[in-house]
């Protein structure tokens, strides 16, 4: 009873708050994380290695001098994925490794960028509910990966 | 004292399903507004009875200062 809304999400924050659900998102999938400067990155591209990019949607880090010039490197086996904030601020990820084929690597992108959202979502909207005075009564993540939270508070 | 509930779903995809329970009439989509500031865009939403009943005397605080690096 009451309302139901079904939302898109929209991701915007600052490069930590970003980085903090990609951070989340990488250990929900296996993946190891080091975060380097862009700069610093002087790694040459194996010739046979495949390589493919996409934006994560609806986002948008705001620019702040942490930002600049870093990125979120994440791996697993041979794949590669880099986390970066492009010239018009929108997070992206690219993924990129051996014996992969261009489909499989926008697969994994997409997946990834997927948990993004949902890592960001949550700990976005269980920050507001903290600050409302919502108290947690359940929560679970079912076997589909679908994260469900029961929240409650009492009004005068 | 009313007690208000709100059941969240985050798909793997990360759409968001948010069911607000127990606030009546206007307060109901008070907290349907604060949500959607809080996540993002409308996809569908859907008034059950609830919130057709009278509302409670007292209107919901939500006054906040959303802040987008929270």
């Amino acid at each position: 009873m009451g309302v139901v809304i079904v939302l898109t999400p929209v991701v915007i924050g600052s490069w930590p708050v970003i980085a903090a659900a990609v951070t989340a998102a990488a250990a929900g999938l296996g993946l190891n994380v080091s975060e380097k400067v862009k700069e610093a990155l002087q790694e040459e591209q194996q010739t046979n290695e495949q390589q493919v990019e996409v934006q994560l949607e609806d986002s948008q880090v705001l620019a702040d001098s942490v930002a600049s010039g870093k990125e979120l490197v994440l791996t697993k086996d041979n794949i590669t994925l880099k986390v970066t904030r492009d010239a018009r601020g929108e997070c992206k990820i690219c993924a990129s490794g051996q014996g992969y084929t261009q489909a499989e690597l926008k697969q994994i992108a997409e997946q990834f960028s997927q948990k993004v959202s949902q890592c960001f979502i949550y700990n976005r909207t269980i920050t507001e509910l903290k600050r409302h005075n919502f108290q947690t009564v359940d929560e679970d993540v079912t076997e589909d990966g679908t994260i469900r939270v029961h929240v409650r508070r009492w009004e005068d | 004292m009313a007690q208000h509930d709100i059941e969240i779903t985050i798909s793997k995809t990360g759409e968001v399903r948010v069911h607000v329970k127990g606030a009546k009439g206007k307060n109901c989509m008070e907290y349907a507004k604060w949500l959607t500031q809080v996540i993002g865009k409308v996809k569908d939403q859907k008034l059950t009875s609830e919130y057709y009943e009278p509302e409670e005397k007292n209107r919901i605080d939500l006054k906040q200062e959303l802040r987008a690096d929270d």
